[in-house]
Parts: C-alpha cells; structure tokens; sequence
C-alpha cells in the first residue's frame, strides 16, 4: 500500500515536473514565434554556442535585464535583422514547434496558427516537408501575390544558412510556378532569382541544387534574358574558374539560345550573332586554360565547345566549299595548344602534369566525337612530332589511368 | 590492406537506433524510412539482418502507410512522397512481407505520379527529378506492376536528360551527377532500354570521377566521397565498364573511411560516420564482390538473393 502511495507520488511529482518543463518549452516556441513575426524582414539565423551566444549580451531586453527574464527570453537575440538562437535549447524547441504544428494541422484554428508554426519548425528544420506541403496548402486557397513573396522570402532565409535544402529549393520552385500561372511576366521575378543564386553560390561552392535552380529559370527567360546572363556570369566564372556548375550554366545558356529564334525573318543576323558569341566563348575559354592550369571544368568546357563548333564548320564546308578549311585552321590551332601543354616544363608543380593529361583527353574527346576530323587529327600531330592519338596519351597520362584510354581507342590488350 | 570491420558496423547499426535524442536525430526524424532502407540493407549484406525483429520493423513501416493515398511518409503522420516509398517496398522485400501490402493500391499511387511528358513527380505538388523516375520504375518493377504507366514515356523522358557529355542530370539540361547518373542508368535497365546510352561516353565521364586518392567523386572538380562509390560503380556495370577504374584503390579508400573502434564508414578519412555513407561503403564493397558481404544487384540497390526471389518466384 504504502509503496503503492509512494510511487504514485513519485509519478505525480514526475507529472507536474514534465508539465512544467512542457510549459517551458511552449513558452520558449512562443517567444520565438512573437521575435519571427516582430520582425518579418530577417534575413541572418545563427544557431550560437551559449558562450558565443552570451558574449552577444543578455539579448535584445537589455543589458539591465534581471536574471528572470534572462532564463525566459535570453535563448534569443535580435538586431539589424539578424536573428541568434542559442543552440542548448534546440532540440526542446524543436520538439515543442514539431508538437505545436501537428496540434494545428487538423485543429479548426485560423490558418496563421498553422503558418506561424510551421515557419518555428521549418526554420529549425527545413527538410520537414509535410510543414512546407501544409504552407502549400494554406496558400493556395486564394492567390495572394504578397503572400507568395514572403514566402521566397522564408526560403531564400533558410537557404542563406541551409543553401543546399532540397525541400527549400522544391518549395521555391512551386511558389514561382504559381506566380507564372497568373503573371504572364516573369522578367523581374527571374531576375531576382538569378542574383539570389549568384550570392548562394558565392558561399556555397559548386552547390548542384542551386545552380539547378538557376538552370530551371532558363525556359522562363526572354532572348534578351539570356544574352544577360551570359554576359553577367563570365566574371563569376573566371573567379571561381573550379566551379564546374557555373560553366554548366553557360553551356545551358548557349543551347537555350540555339533554341531560340525569336525572330524568323532575322535568321541570318541570329546565326551570325551566335557564330560570333562561341568563337567569343572559345577565345575566352582558352585563355582561362592558359591562366589557370590543371582545371577539369575549363576543359570540359572546351570538349563541348569544340564538339559543336567542329560540326558547325564541317556542315557549312559541306554545302559551301572554300579555299581554306575553317575546319583545318581550327584543328592547327587546337593541335597547337596540345603540344604547348605537352611541353610545358616539367616542374615540382603538379598543376602542369595534370594540364598535359587534360589536354591529351581533349584531343582524344574530340577525336570520339566528331570521327570526321580523327584523320586531320592523327596528321596534325604528326606534323609537330607526336605519332598519333597513342603517343598522346602514353605522354601524358597516368599509366593507372592507361586502361580506359587504350580501351576507347581500339588499342586495348583483349588478354587484360 | 586494412579489413572491413564486420561486427562493429553491424554494431553501430543496431545501436545508432536508441541515440533518438541528439538534436541531430531530431532533425533526421522525418527521413526516418529511408534511415531504416540504409540501415537494414547493410546489416543484410553482412548476413546480420536476424539482428532485428522483422515483425516490429514491418509493423513500424506499415505505420507510415497512408491507406488513402497508397503511398508511405518518411515516419508516422509524414505526408506521402515516392522516395519514402521506394525504401518501404525495398525494406518489406528485404524481410519478404511484400504480403502485408494492397499491392495495386501502392502501385496506383506511384502510376499516378506520372506526368504527360513521362516524368514523375515526387508527390502531389508536382516537383519532377529523374530521381522520382528510377524511383517510380524501381518500385514498380519490384511489385510487378510496370504495365500500370506509359513505359515508352518514362523512357523517353529520362533519355530527355542526357547531356553531351554522355551523363545524365536532375531534368532536361541539368548538370551531370553521379547520383542522378544512377538514376537514369538504373531506370533505363530496369525498362530493358540500355541502348540508349553511349556506353564509351559514360563509361568515359564515370571513370574520370577517380580521384588520386582512390576514391571517386560524384561531378568534376569535387573531392571524392565513399556514397558516390555506389553511384558510379554501379552505373559502371550497369553499362559493363567497371573494369575501367582502379578496384583495389578504390577498396583501400572505403576500408580508410571506417572508424574501426565504434563503427560506422564516413565520406571521406578521418570524418564521422553516418548510417548513410555505412551503407553506401558497405554496397560499393559488396560491388567490388569483398569477401564475407553479400552479393548486390546494381539496378534494384538490394541484395542479389532478395531480387531473385522476387523475380524468380512469381
């Protein structure tokens, strides 16, 4: 009997110790509910230390704030739109935002309960997306063009300390779609897309979802658009020179501007206009090759030039022969570059070695790709005294990786 | 050569299960099923899957069933999404419980995802990846249901995201990635639609992601990490081209990302271990036929032994 009392005493005491701490928790969510919605303009969420957090003073409520309040309010700080939690108390807040938001999903509140919480829990958690899918669901019952801004505002805070969140990206992606459904004009909101992505990528290197992202705007761009955005991201490129994702871009763009031929009647200007555009790519292409040796992206980038170009030179020659072959000039000068980088002294740094190999399955990549000009090839080099495709490689490669290249040419030991 | 340290993964497994409450736990809550798929598989490489209750694990899963929809959430009162799915057929496989399913009713929620162009998207709100495609194609074939969406579609659309380079991205004209790579080989071996690919073009881009430290990496430029060894390696034989990257390297990398004490294979040496990159050392092993792990089927990302009793059986 008595140790029956007792332990219902233990369990009641144990009861009230949860509630209280339960009570704690809501209280902690609804505080930083009530910082969220004071200040709508944040951009900036740091997750601090308590010793970093503390040395940002004793938070907004001053430096006079008494202990009390210090213990209620002081998990959170806000200034100049930046926003710091105090990561000790995380996971209780998430568990009382998660809690928070499954209470209100089928509850007959009004909507901004929901709203209110998901955003605490997103915030916390931005992969949860049964939170951004009842976001959608709120959202689409009226069109509201302010409300889909805040919300790319929401993602694009998420994505300045989360800026590889598939969910956050999805979301986005469904915002502007709903946008495009009822605005024919994209321009503007395009744009903005395009710089936020520029900036997430300045922090986030050769981040696939961003530059998907930026890659998923293209079919909503004008001619104009895309011309820009060229333009605009050979700086970025030739900064971040290792960034392959950038000079996918670029190679998006150009595509995209083959596709588009906005205007019928003007096909010679525009085929003139593109001509000049990937001779300009190559030139600027090649000289980055010779600033920055050893970078995988810059040839690359060069192997799907080249390709496209060798096959546009070959097709004009085809319908209209002239003296001298554009295709001829062009493999000199491509042969050119390869023996310049073959030759290159050997030095303690690796860069160079790296360089050669990457020239050497240049040519071979080409060679592939565009059979018509192998034999144009094979007696280029023999002109600056290289015996063929063959003598390339073994110059140059790595004999570990020997065994692939020798397979792509046919040269391969059947008995390996 | 270092070994696979065997018992401390299973080990690491079976405990990473009660450590719920880290704010890291936490926040992985909702992926909880494709934790599981990780997980589970590995033990059952290991010929450890008898470690765990199968009827919990089945009653568990079950419970992110969504009777309405037919499809499954990451974990209980998660909404609905294919990749969530996928791992709950996958994990109902590995036990063969594939009985405790309405098997068309799953089927319908898949087939619905398909959209006019052949894509799927991921759930209801429309996000479309060739991810979601594999996904769709994986899981339908494994129910033996792909009569149930346009086949010539969904082919068509993955062919849709080859790039020149002989790759494959997220959607047309993405960038190419190793994981989505898998994807779109995966899809298109599961559809009998191999020929499709350049295989010297892809076996060329795969086997560039060789680093010099053995390890592969998953797009040019990037360091090379244990997951995108199951990537790569099974495109590579997928397509018959394994045979052009540097196997005994690429082993000695993954048995260096083990923590050898606590278990656990992490992305590259040195860092911490995660039941993700466990599973994905512990495949790219069982690709490269290491002794004492189980077989794995490439396309179908389980066991050998659970793919033949389910396409042999019937």
């Amino acid at each position: 009997m008595e140790q029956g009392d007792g332990s219902a005493a233990a369990a009641a005491e144990q009861q009230a110790g949860g509630a209280e701490e339960q009570q704690l928790a809501e209280d902690l969510l609804h505080r930083f509910e009530r910082v969220l919605h004071s200040d709508p303009l944040i951009d900036e969420v740091g997750f601090l230390h308590p010793t970093q957090f503390n040395s940002l003073g004793c938070g907004q409520d001053g430096d006079s704030a008494p202990q009390a309040l210090e213990l209620q309010h002081g998990y959170f700080w806000c200034r100049d739109h930046k926003l710091a939690i105090s990561a000790e108390i995380l996971p209780k807040l998430y568990r009382a935002a998660r809690d928070a938001y499954y209470s209100s999903r089928n509850a007959p509140l009004p909507a901004t309960h929901l709203m209110s919480h998901t955003k605490a829990l997103l915030i916390l958690c931005p992969d949860m997306l049964t939170a951004w899918n009842s976001r959608k669901m709120v959202l689409l019952e009226k069109y509201d063009f302010t409300k889909l801004k805040d919300e790319l505002q929401l993602c694009a805070l998420i994505l300045s300390y989360s800026p590889k969140n598939e969910s956050t990206w999805s979301h986005r992606r469904w915002v502007l779609k709903q946008v495009a459904e009822q605005h024919q004009d994209m321009a503007e909101l395009v744009e903005k897309e395009s710089v936020l992505v520029k900036e997430i990528a300045e922090r986030s290197k050769m981040n696939y979802r961003a530059w998907r992202h930026r890659c998923w705007l293209i079919p909503y761009m004008t001619r104009k658009q895309v011309l820009d955005e060229l333009k605009k991201s050979t700086r970025w490129s030739e900064l971040h020179v290792a960034d392959n994702c950038c000079f996918h871009y670029r190679r998006s763009l150009l595509l995209a501007l083959l596709d588009i031929r906005e205007n019928r009647e003007d096909s010679l200007s525009w085929e003139s206009e593109t001509y000049l555009l990937w001779k300009e790519e190559l030139r600027w292409n090649e000289m980055l090759i010779r600033c920055y040796q050893g970078r995988e992206s810059l040839w690359n980038h060069r192997r799907f030039l080249s390709q496209w170009w060798i096959q546009q030179l070959l097709a004009v020659e085809k319908t209209c022969p002239s003296m001298t072959s554009q295709v001829d000039l062009f493999i000199i000068q491509e042969i050119g570059l390869l023996s310049e980088c073959l030759n290159d002294p050997v030095d303690e740094f690796e860069e160079s070695h790296v360089q050669a190999e990457l020239s050497a399955l240049y040519i071979l990549w080409i060679s592939k790709q565009v059979p018509a000009v192998k034999g144009k090839l094979e007696e280029r080099l023999h002109s600056v005294s290289i015996m063929g495709l063959k003598d390339v490689l073994v110059r140059a490669c790595r004999p570990e990786k020997m065994r692939p290249w020798m397979n792509l040419l046919g040269l391969a030991d059947p008995s390996q | 050569m270092a070994e696979l340290a065997a018992d401390q993964h299973v080990r690491y497994i079976v405990t990473v299960e009660k450590k719920k409450d880290s704010f890291e736990s936490l926040v992985m809550e909702h992926i909880r099923l494709n934790g599981a798929y990780w997980g589970l598989t590995t033990l059952d490489l290991l010929h450890k899957l008898h470690a765990v209750d199968a009827a919990e694990v089945v009653d568990w899963i079950m419970s992110c069933y969504h009777p309405e929809s037919g499809g499954f959430g990451g974990n209980v009162g998660h909404d609905p999404h294919v990749l969530y799915t996928l791992s709950a057929v996958q994990v109902l496989c590995l036990f063969d419980r594939l009985d405790v399913l309405d098997i068309d009713k799953v089927a319908d929620y898949v087939a619905g995802l398909q959209n006019e162009d052949g894509s799927f998207s991921g759930d209801i709100w429309g996000e479309v990846d060739t991810r979601f495609s594999y996904i769709a194609l994986c899981t339908l074939s494994l129910l033996h249901r792909l009569h149930k969406i346009n086949m010539q579609k969904a082919v068509d659309f993955v062919v849709s995201c080859k790039n020149l380079d002989g790759g494959f991205g997220a959607m047309p004209g993405g960038e190419s990635h190793a994981g989505q790579i898998f994807c779109c080989v995966g899809a298109l071996a599961i559809t009998g639609s191999l020929h499709h690919i350049d295989r010297d073009l892809l076996g060329w881009w795969l086997c560039e992601r060789q680093c010099k430290d053995g390890g592969l990496n998953g797009r040019p430029e990037k360091l090379a990490d244990v997951c995108y060894s199951w990537w790569v390696l099974s495109s590579l034989i997928m397509i018959d081209r394994v045979h052009w990257i540097d196997k005994e390297k690429l082993a000695k990398f993954i048995l260096n990302c083990q923590d050898k004490e606590n278990g656990g294979i992490s992305d590259r040496p040195d860092n911490a271990v995660d039941i993700y990159h466990t599973y994905f050392g512990v495949a790219g092993l069982s690709l490269m036929e290491y002794p004492g792990v189980k077989p794995m089927d490439p396309a179908y990302a389980l066991p050998l032994d659970v793919v033949n009793r389910i396409f042999l059986r019937k």
